[in-house]
């Protein structure tokens, strides 16, 4: 067997030489000036779920399951872009969140392969794991809509395979390659319903180098995950 | 010119600029009609960016394409002001007469949604289309 | 020799105003091309000693020259479209050529700008606070605030920002302004840059209106030395509705994806290229050069209703019969400006229903048409004044159809950043076609046999409509920004008013 998960807090660690006490769910809190909500929650031993935020890089804001509510505020504000502030309350538990959560989670599974048993990220997978938490069981829409799940996986790489029907365009590659790696090898192709990760094709990445994929994801794969004994880029299953 | 030393052109052009990347992309679809790989290449080299940001924006982008369409194009409106005005009853007959010589691209909004259905051909718009109307905008083009 | 007034904006353009124009040349006149008075269904219009001609075709000339003409409306400044407007943001509109300087400072030009910097930027700010105006894109956040935050805060580069990105279906006022009044947009961007302390100002306007693109070129060139030491630039979208957001328009400028940045921070704390930014909208800057004269808060201020003041230029379009820009203040009734300004639809039929806002915004029934024109009331029954556009529907309109439109338009937009957004309006889509279909079946992957916990009797009607409601709370409380936030208000007034046509 593997390796003793670590807590991720979500977002990164703050530096401030000022802090700020919030309550989450009832516990109170003191963090420093600029830390998430989510980060916050965290580290009261709370737990919200989350896909696209980890504490390796910074908070993107895309995945829509960290919702919180937040007393005085309109809405339901993400967490991992939310900063904590003195004497804020916030409720991380509440039938709307969860429903609201589930409705996310709904939508990422209408396109998503049904293969969990089979698949090599089954009992490894956040998107899995994210699912049991937010206790989706029915998918209202079906599964005969438009989706991903014809694309073609990419095998090229000898460390890794990309499959990009499960990929859910979370950006954490394409954001831990730019911002930890500083490759900036990576980009979201298209937009909206059709975006997907992609590398530039093969005969751009330089003449002398013709290596498939950018070497950053390999050294990140094989530099990162051991330091911190889990899998910090993909939370979607599509690089395994 | 040929096209490197016209992109070369495009790319000091801009060189002043902050954020000089979309009125590059711009010049280049302009120039060439659409910006490929290659070119993706140069501007990113340039510009100090990786390739893989050029085209993450090159793809975002409506307006840009990686390949040449060699067709003309004429753009429809069909977003509701059009649609209250009865555009969809005249896409048919237009689609028909663009066949495989006109490219008829559905556009969101000319800003004429007072005078619809609209259509813009190059910077030429035209207001107050029929289907006959539409049929001999695209005949023309 | 008589003098012909014609615009050539594109509206009338599209019209067919250059061959007018010509022809009026070729009979010996003089021709002046000037801004639209927005009088659309009359366009292309000419003005002859103060008399409007509309609409005109080449063929008409001589008639008009002649006196016999059928088409004259009499004294456009008092037929009752433009007699019953407030026009302070459009005041010069039909009136002077667009890029004449001295049309400009004749009309007024500059005086805003002038008395502006004889004040301090405090007082500049507290002005604008003062006169009530509020964000004319939509989120109608007080602009005197926005100022105030920017102005605060510190940084070595501050910028001011132009939101001409109006890609909501039903708006051209923006472009009206752009092309017809240019100096007076850069007038309110150079009052707001002294407010705030910018010195460097980007307007950034879709590549769908190429002749706004042009006349802002020329005007920023030719006021150049005016508006020193503050300079603007010019940034040309590139197909994508979505960047209208703020924030995807600031990354888009910046010459990234235009995908929408989670806030905070502010664009007014860190915006374009990470710095302290003013984004406003072109009708906000618009509003500011009279405001900023002398008593011009407090007259400002003494227009509209409640905290909704000003005045809005209001868009009347679609399927209506005297359409146009209507600029007045808060508080006019949709029933005064269909019927009574707009004189019903164009088809003769009877109103269905509006959209009020924009793609965004909801469809409004008739029994609503008593509905105040400003920002609390409409929020007040899930409907946007947005960006001031109204699309009118005759009795023929499917609002099963737009409603899938609305959700279509979603998807065709969306950025992909965020979930409910990237998916949900595809998924939108199809469920409303699923809605609207009949004989009804199962889901086909559901019914597999290895999809044993699937449903495997087909969803009913009722089923599928509570599944759009639920997808439509997922949308507004889930999306990023008011691209998926905002696109369940079409979508649910249409559901709510007119279920039948769902069916």
């Amino acid at each position: 067997m593997g390796y003793e998960p670590q807590v991720d807090f979500g977002t990164p660690e703050v530096q401030s030489e000022t802090v700020v006490t919030l309550t989450v769910d009832g516990r109170v809190v003191t963090v420093p000036t600029g830390t998430s909500v989510m980060r916050a929650a965290a580290l009261t031993g709370g737990s919200i779920p989350k896909l696209c935020a980890t504490d390796n890089v910074q908070a993107f804001g895309s995945c829509r399951l960290c919702l919180v509510e937040v007393d005085g505020m309109r809405g339901t504000p993400a967490s991992c872009t939310t900063p904590a502030a003195e004497g804020m309350v916030v409720h991380t538990q509440t039938p709307r969140l969860a429903k609201l959560r589930k409705g996310v989670m709904e939508l990422y599974i209408s396109d998503h392969p049904l293969d969990c048993l089979t698949c090599s990220a089954n009992n490894d997978c956040e998107l899995q794991d994210t699912a049991a938490q937010v206790g989706l069981r029915d998918v209202r829409y079906g599964y005969a809509g438009e989706n991903h799940l014809g694309l073609e996986a990419d095998t090229s790489n000898p460390y890794f395979d990309f499959d990009p029907s499960k990929c859910i365009a979370c950006s954490r590659c394409v954001r831990a390659c730019d911002e930890v790696q500083g490759t900036f090898a990576l980009t979201i192709d298209g937009r909206g319903f059709a975006s997907k990760v992609r590398r530039p094709a093969t005969s751009l990445i330089g003449a002398s180098s013709g290596r498939p994929w950018p070497s950053v994801t390999v050294s990140y794969a094989t530099d990162v995950t051991p330091l911190r004994s889990r899998p910090l880029v993909c939370s979607g299953s599509g690089a395994r | 010119m040929n096209s490197a030393a016209r992109l070369a052109e495009i790319l000091s052009a801009n060189a002043g600029r902050a954020g000089p990347l979309l009125p590059i992309l711009h010049d280049v679809q302009a120039a060439f009609g659409c910006i490929d790989r290659d070119a993706e290449a140069e501007i990113a080299e340039a510009l100090n960016l990786s390739r893989a940001e050029v085209h993450g924006v090159v793809s975002f982008y409506h307006d840009f394409s990686a390949e040449a369409d060699p067709r003309l194009v004429v753009q429809l409106c069909r977003a509701e002001a059009c649609q209250a005005r009865g555009v969809e009853e005249i896409v048919a007959a237009g689609e028909r007469a663009a066949g495989e010589r006109v490219c008829l691209k559905t556009v969101y909004c000319l800003g004429l949604c007072s005078v619809g259905p609209a259509a813009r051909v190059g910077d030429a718009l035209h207001a107050r289309l029929d289907a006959a109307a539409l049929v001999a905008l695209i005949e023309a083009a | 020799m008589t003098l012909i007034r014609i615009s050539d904006d594109a509206l009338a353009l599209a019209c067919g105003a250059d061959a007018v124009a010509a022809a009026f040349a070729a009979a010996g006149c003089t021709v002046e091309r000037v801004s639209s008075w927005g009088l659309h269904w009359l366009e292309p219009l000419v003005e002859v000693g103060g008399i409007g001609y509309g609409p005109m075709a080449p063929d008409d000339v001589s008639a008009v020259l002649a006196g016999t003409s059928t088409k004259s409306i009499g004294m456009i400044a008092e037929h009752p479209f433009i007699a019953r407007q407030q026009r302070l943001t459009f005041a010069r509109a039909g009136k002077t050529r667009p890029l004449s300087l001295d049309d400009y400072s004749a009309t007024g030009g500059w005086a805003g700008l002038t008395r502006a910097r004889s004040l301090s930027p405090d007082q500049v700010i507290a002005e604008v606070t003062q006169s009530g105006l509020r964000g004319r894109g939509g989120a109608g956040f007080p602009a005197g605030i926005k100022w105030k935050t920017v102005a605060d805060a510190a940084a070595s580069h501050k910028y001011v920002v132009c939101n001409a990105d109006e890609g909501d279906s039903g708006t051209f006022a923006d472009r009206m302004l752009m092309e017809g009044d240019p100096y007076h947009l850069i007038e309110g961007m150079t009052i707001a840059a002294y407010a705030v302390g910018a010195s460097q100002g980007y307007i950034y306007v879709r590549s769908e209106y190429p002749h706004a693109i042009t006349k802002l070129n020329q005007a920023i060139v030719l006021s150049a030395d005016i508006i020193a030491p503050f300079r603007i630039e010019v940034r040309v979208g590139a197909g994508a509705y979505v960047c209208g957001e703020e924030t995807s328009l600031l990354n888009s400028i910046e010459g990234k994806r235009g995908e929408v940045r989670a806030k905070p921070p502010l664009p007014a704390h860190q915006g374009l290229f990470g710095q302290p930014t003013v984004i406003n909208n072109v009708l906000t800057l618009a509003a500011v050069p009279h405001i900023l004269l002398e008593g011009g808060a407090a007259h400002y201020d003494s227009h509209g209703v409640a905290r909704s003041k000003g005045t809005m230029p209001i868009q009347l379009t679609g399927n209506i019969k005297s359409g146009g820009l209507f600029e007045t203040a808060f508080g006019i009734t949709l029933h005064e400006l269909i019927y009574d300004i707009g004189g019903g639809t164009a088809s003769g039929r009877p109103v269905k229903a509006v959209q009020v806002g924009g793609p965004l915004g909801a469809y409004i029934h008739p029994d609503r048409f008593d509905l105040p024109f400003c920002y609390e009331e409409y929020a007040g029954v899930d409907a946007l004044v947005g960006h001031g556009g109204i699309v009118v529907f005759d009795d023929t309109a499917d609002m099963g159809r737009l409603a899938r439109f609305a959700m279509q338009f979603c998807a065709a937009e969306s950025c992909g950043k965020c979930t409910p957004c990237r998916i949900g309006s595809t998924r939108g889509v199809e469920l409303i076609d699923r809605i609207r279909s009949s004989p009804r079946g199962a889901d086909s992957v559901e019914l597999l046999p290895q999809m044993h916990n699937a449903r495997k009797a087909g969803r009913s009607r009722e089923e599928d409509i509570a599944l759009l409601e639920d997808l439509c709370e997922t949308l507004k409380f889930g999306s990023l920004c008011a691209l998926g936030g905002f696109t369940p208000y079409p979508v649910l007034s249409a559901l709510k008013h007119w279920p039948e046509d769902f069916t």
